[in-house]
């Protein structure tokens, strides 16, 4: 509709210029027009004028002729001797004979001295000048076209005899005009009887165009038009003046014929009317000139105003598209809003419930537990129910304080140092009872790293696995299949392992629409399948958020009933250093044997000890490794470890096992590779000495540790420190905590592990308490951190700056519900030595005190 | 982008608008700076008075050989800055004075510096000593030894043409084919063809006018004369009277008897008839296969140049073949010319060989100059080829004490009113007579 406004309204103004430059023409054209006209008739006064004007002449010098015929004339009768005066004569450039005819007599004398008779003359045309006589035109004895007048010689008034003077006509040219109207006129004199043409002018109009008499001159110039000529042939018979319009070559001329001397001879010629209308031609080109030049400046205006237009168009074009995007943004926004809002009430809607669930079992049990305290079996199984609801409980509280962090920006990574062998243990630890749980078989592979010691926040990695792995296996049914793997992609950068992790299953799978919100927060694929599938819905927001935040990507693939796969990309960077360098170099070990069915995990076997300097020959069968491990020693040294498949294609495990020991000494430790639930070859070669197992996927670390692990002393030595970590029995603490539930509970907790606390009930009392101790009464500070009067970093910042010898070496450790990053940063910052996030884990608490208390 | 687009269209405005003040200026301008707003040019121009034959055009054309010839004159008025002036005539019937009467008038009264004329006009005119001496001329020392001699009287190069004019029969070869006739060679096969051509209703196989016909007498009269080796010992034969004219002349007045008898020749059409104007139209409406003319005709538009047949052009028959008849118009200034420096410097340019390459290539003629040769249209081949033969007779001859083209024309005139060849044979003899007695 618009458009065809628009339209509508180019045509109109189209209309209008059209108009505009009709009337401007129309105008211009009859301004011309006049303009022309009246040049023309000037130009043909102007005409009529000139040959007035060479009529006049011509008939002046006839008449002159006549007079000087006349007055010698006189002279002869007066004379004594008339021949004589005749002889005596001279002839000039106007006159050419002089002849005397004695009245009566036929023959008289000219002044060349021959006879003269009157009858080679023609008189008959009648036609006088003045008073005399004039012949008809003729060419004379000289060769060139003459007339003669004759005047009687009257003396006493008695005519005595007859004078006849012969003049030439070419005297004539002296007084036409040189140059008519640029010589583009044409100027004859015709004698009007014989109708001959007998003077051309000299010098004057076109060569080529010598036109004989009238009928040459009609036939020359294509005038044949019977009524033109019989016009012409009545005008010249009356003596009177023609002129009309004529094409000659073209060109539209003016043709004339000037009567002179009462039509004994005409002026005849033609003027191209071009040739007199020069001046109106001039005008009319500055008038077409100056429209042209106007037009041309309209036209530029007209051009430029349009590329204005144009331009301006285009602008407000791109405005429009730009006002429409934002629109759209806006829609977009809108929608999005609406859908979070949407989202958001679900949200509520599903929190309230899965809120509700745990809070209603803990309740609950809590109950059942009061009325049943008297019976043991029946308090440990509802105690053991209640954490099961807490923990749920506090992982969905966890899940929505790491999406509240992630929107409002405020997640931070905590960056370190870990070992993807670690990474993956941790994982397969949490996911692969929740797997067995449910019959489903999970896959670890791990291909193509180059080195497993990375730098990252291993926490957050640890939960975008768990997540996508627990994910698996709640939209995975019983007995289904959970693959994940680990894949070293190629390095973009020396620095940086580009690895890529996918986790793939062959469960329900997702619609594409689901898919296209996956991402979003708040949302739960929601079936009659999954809906008692617990969560809430943040998972895989929190997920990509913090695979982004990472730098990486996370693609999801998936399709109903067929299975997902989420694919994780992300780029960690190496450390300089990889660790456990000095391990391989003060262990001995400078070549080992891996013999594995799978080629996979024998490059991924030789890839990973190339950073060690350890030499790693590999063997696809059990026959090809005990050749190996047979010839090992010949010419250097043997092998000094064995990393061998348990289920070689070729051979029993068992078998393989002592075969090899057969060729190897017992010193050598194999180490057999095993899934991580290889609990049968376990059983099968537990008796036998110095061999281990390595759960697959293999990694560096983990084969060091299973070295470390057959070296029983140091084993010992160590499973006791890890005891004393955790025994925090018989310390004294100063706790800081203003709810006195989460005090009595801290209380009982410790009191539980054989320690005892003192607890305040704010920051200044507890620095008061803590002025007024004496050195070493307590072992450790556990301060709260939101509590009246004075919080917990305060307090830790005052404890610190009092001036006794234990202020600064007192073990301050943040006990709060203040979880964040940042939280256990600005504890650190007031002088804290550690941070510990409620509800209070005792294991998490109990180690982290270990770290600051050495002795006791 | 936008900038870009913008800074042309600002060097587009600017262009324009000083493109206006550009015009607007020049429209302002003006070339008047003093008070006086006459101007008078140089009054004083050189002339030279020209007088020749004036041409009846036909109606919007051009006439290719006063085109030529203008253009040679162009060359001169631009080389010496002077205005050459025409005057002209020609007669309107056969009463009127001929051309050549006015031209001796006027030569005789010195009514002008250059002429252009005939060579029985030359030829009066050399002998009365009218006419300058034109070998001082640089121009006339390229001149073809022909073109010398046929323009020499008593010793002085009284005339030079701008081409030779060679005259020819002009036949309708489709005609000669439509009947079996070959293009004949001899009196004998020409009075066959014209026999064959009458018997099937040609009534007049010949188409004459009053200007033309003597080539048959000079072809056969002079075929030997010019072809036989001894050209000067039978002209000095002539001139002393050892020979007479009359006796060369017979056969082709004889000849042309037997036409006019027969009626291959309407004598009193011919006697009346203008060239090219009284016969031309029979001849290209095809209603008559033979006509006489110049070189030029096969060329000009206003005479043979545009035929709806296939013309060839060849000489006229004689006992020796076709002979061709070659005859020069020529320019001449008369001895009384008031103009007479620059006259003779006009003629020398327009006779120059860069003049006469220009004429020749134009109207596609033989030139006079040695020098200057040009190829001549397939019609004129015939022609051609004889005279590059050098198989020709001359039409006037200075050299002869008797003027030959304009006498033997008339005389042929009166055999065309009725006179006997016995007659016209007196004439000669009489002619001649009255050479020996001036002589």
């Amino acid at each position: 509709m618009k458009k065809k406004s628009g339209k509508n309204i180019k045509s109109s103004l189209l209309i209008s210029i059209i108009f505009v430059f009709c009337i401007l023409g129309a105008i211009v054209f009859s301004v011309a027009r006049k303009t022309s006209s009246e040049m023309f008739d000037s130009a043909i006064n102007n005409l009529r004028d000139s040959l007035g004007l060479v009529k006049g002449t011509i008939e002046a010098v006839l008449i002159k002729e006549a007079e000087f015929q006349d007055f010698i004339a006189r002279e002869i009768a007066v004379s004594d001797d008339p021949y004589e005066f005749i002889r005596s004569y001279n002839t000039n450039q106007m006159i050419t004979r002089i002849s005397l005819v004695p009245e009566g007599e036929s023959e008289g004398i000219s002044n060349t001295g021959e006879i003269f008779s009157e009858s080679t003359l023609d008189f008959s045309t009648g036609k006088k000048v003045g008073e005399l006589l004039i012949t008809q035109s003729y060419l004379n004895d000289m060769g060139t076209w003459a007339y003669t007048m004759k005047c009687p010689v009257m003396k006493d008034d008695k005519k005595i005899a007859t004078l006849y003077i012969e003049y030439i006509f070419d005297s004539f040219e002296m007084i036409l005009p040189d140059n008519l109207y640029d010589g583009k006129a044409m100027l004859y004199i015709m004698d009007s009887k014989s109708e001959r043409l007998i003077l051309k002018p000299t010098g004057m109009g076109e060569r080529d165009a010598g036109h004989l008499n009238l009928t040459d001159f009609y036939r020359a110039n294509n005038i044949m038009k019977g009524t033109i000529q019989k016009e012409v042939a009545k005008t010249i018979g009356d003596g009177n003046n023609i002129m009309f319009k004529h094409d000659i070559r073209g060109k539209s001329s003016l043709i004339y014929m000037w009567a002179v001397n009462g039509g004994t001879f005409y002026m005849i010629g033609y003027v191209p009317i071009e040739a007199i209308q020069q001046e109106g031609r001039s005008v009319n080109q500055s008038i077409f000139i100056v429209v042209l030049v106007m037009l041309i400046a309209f036209f530029l205006c007209c051009v430029l105003y349009y590329f204005s237009w144009k331009q301006q168009d285009a602008i407000r074009k791109e405005q429009e598209a730009e006002r429409e995007i934002y629109n759209k943004q806006l829609a977009d926004a809108l929608h999005a809003a609406q859908i979070a809002s949407n989202s958001k009430t679900t949200f509520l809607s599903n929190m309230s419930h899965d809120i509700r669930t745990p809070m209603n079992a803990i309740l609950g049990f809590t109950t059942l537990l009061s009325k049943d305290a008297d019976n043991p079996v029946k308090v440990r199984e509802y105690t053991k129910k209640i954490t099961a609801s807490g923990q749920h409980l506090l992982s969905l509280i966890n899940d929505v304080l790491d999406v509240s962090k992630i929107e409002s920006g405020k997640m931070v990574l905590t960056i370190g140092e870990f070992t993807l062998n670690d990474l993956v243990s941790s994982v397969d630890a949490i996911i692969r009872p929740m797997a067995r749980k449910k019959e489903q078989n999970v896959y670890v592979t791990v291909i193509d790293i180059n080195h497993e010691y990375l730098i990252g926040d291993e926490t957050r990695i640890n939960q975008v696995l768990i997540n996508l792995l627990s994910n698996s296996v709640k939209y995975t049914p019983e007995k289904g299949n959970i693959w994940f793997r680990i894949i070293g992609q190629k390095q973009r950068s020396a620095q940086y392992e580009h690895i890529r992790i996918e986790v793939e299953d062959d469960g329900y799978g997702m619609t594409p629409e689901f898919l296209k919100t996956i991402f979003d927060a708040f949302t739960r694929a929601e079936n009659s399948t999954t809906n008692k599938v617990q969560g809430a819905g943040l998972g895989m927001a929190i997920t990509k958020n913090i695979v982004e935040l990472m730098g990486g990507t996370i693609d999801v693939f998936s399709e109903v009933d067929k299975g997902t796969l989420f694919r994780v990309d992300l780029e960690l960077r190496i450390p300089t250093e990889q660790a456990d360098r000095q391990f391989w170099q003060d262990s001995g070990i400078t070549r080992i044997l891996a013999a594995d069915t799978d080629p996979e995990v024998c490059r991924s076997i030789h890839t990973l000890m190339s950073g060690t300097g350890i030499s790693v020959d590999t063997a696809l069968s059990g026959q090809k490794a005990l050749d190996m491990a047979r010839h090992s020693g010949d010419g250097g040294p043997g092998y000094q470890a064995v990393l061998l498949d348990f289920n070689l294609a070729d051979m029993d495990g068992g078998d393989m096992m002592k075969k090899l020991r057969e060729v190897i000494p017992v010193t050598v430790p194999i180490l057999l590779l095993t899934s991580c639930d290889g609990k049968d070859e376990q059983t099968e070669a537990s008796p036998m000495e110095n061999v281990g197992f390595l759960a697959t996927p293999f990694f560096v670390s983990a084969f060091k540790e299973a070295l470390i692990s057959l070296r029983p002393a140091q084993d010992n030595s160590k499973t006791k420190t890890e005891d004393d970590k955790t025994v925090i029995s018989g310390l004294h603490f100063l706790v800081a905590e203003d709810n006195d539930i989460n005090a009595e509970i801290l209380s009982e907790l410790l009191d539980m592990e054989g320690a005892a606390c003192e607890i305040e009930g704010d920051g200044q009392k507890v620095l008061e308490r803590f002025e007024r101790a004496r050195e070493g009464e307590f072992d450790a500070i556990l301060m709260d951190v939101q509590m009246p009067v004075m919080n917990g970093y305060e307090a830790s910042r005052k404890i610190r700056s009092l001036n006794r010898p234990d202020a600064k070496s007192i073990p301050i450790i943040a006990m709060t519900a203040n979880a964040f990053a940042e939280d256990v940063k600005d504890a650190l910052n007031a002088g804290m030595n550690a941070h510990v996030a409620k509800p209070i884990d005792m294991d998490i608490l109990k180690k982290t005190i270990r770290e600051y208390i050495t002795t006791k | 982008m936008k900038r870009k687009v913008k800074g042309k269209y600002n060097k587009l405005m600017t262009a324009c608008i000083i493109e206006v003040m550009a015009l607007a200026l020049t429209a302002c301008g003006s070339s008047n700076t003093g008070e006086n707003i006459v101007f008078d040019g140089n009054d004083d121009k050189k002339i030279v008075n020209l007088f020749g034959p004036m041409e009846k055009s036909k109606p919007n054309t051009s006439n290719i050989a006063r085109t030529a010839f203008d253009r040679t004159i162009e060359m001169a008025e631009e080389e010496l800055g002077l205005t050459v002036r025409y005057r002209t005539y020609t007669a309107e019937n056969y009463q009127e004075k001929t051309y050549d009467e006015v031209s001796l008038d006027r030569v005789r009264n010195d009514m002008d510096d250059l002429y252009l004329l005939n060579p029985d006009t030359i030829q009066a005119l050399g002998s009365e000593d009218k006419l300058m001496d034109l070998s001082v001329l640089d121009s006339a020392k390229n001149l073809r030894e022909v073109v010398k001699t046929a323009n020499t009287v008593d010793g002085k190069l009284v005339a030079i043409p701008q081409e030779v004019v060679a005259h020819g029969l002009f036949v309708n070869k489709d005609m000669f084919d439509q009947y079996d006739l070959a293009l004949p060679n001899t009196p004998e096969e020409f009075m066959e063809c014209c026999r064959v051509f009458k018997e099937n209703g040609i009534e007049t196989p010949i188409g004459a006018n009053r200007w033309w016909l003597e080539n048959f007498v000079f072809a056969q009269a002079y075929a030997r004369l010019y072809n036989g080796g001894n050209t000067e010992t039978l002209i000095e034969a002539l001139n002393k009277g050892e020979a007479k004219y009359s006796d060369y002349m017979r056969p082709g007045f004889e000849f042309l008897k037997e036409l006019i008898d027969k009626g291959y020749i309407d004598a009193e059409a011919a006697y009346t008839y203008e060239a090219i104007e009284g016969e031309g139209p029979d001849f290209m409406a095809q209603r008559t296969p033979i006509v006489m003319a110049y070189w030029s005709a096969a060329n000009s538009e206003t005479a043979y140049g545009k035929l709806d047949f296939n013309l060839q052009v060849i000489g006229f028959p004689s006992e020796l073949g076709q002979m061709p008849v070659v005859s020069m118009t020529g320019y001449a200034i008369c001895t009384g010319a008031e103009h007479m420096d620059d006259t003779l410097a006009v003629l020398d340019i327009i006779l120059s060989d860069e003049a006469l390459q220009l004429y020749a290539q134009t109207n596609k003629v033989i030139s006079p100059s040695k020098n200057v040769e040009v190829e001549c249209i397939d019609a004129l081949k015939p022609l051609n080829e004889r005279i590059n033969e050098n198989m020709y007779v001359l039409g006037s001859n200075a050299g002869m004490n008797v003027e030959q083209w304009g006498n033997t024309c008339l005389i042929v005139r009166e055999l065309l009113n009725g006179a006997t060849v016995d007659e016209c044979m007196a004439a000669f003899d009489k002619l001649q007579e009255e050479a020996l007695n001036k002589s």
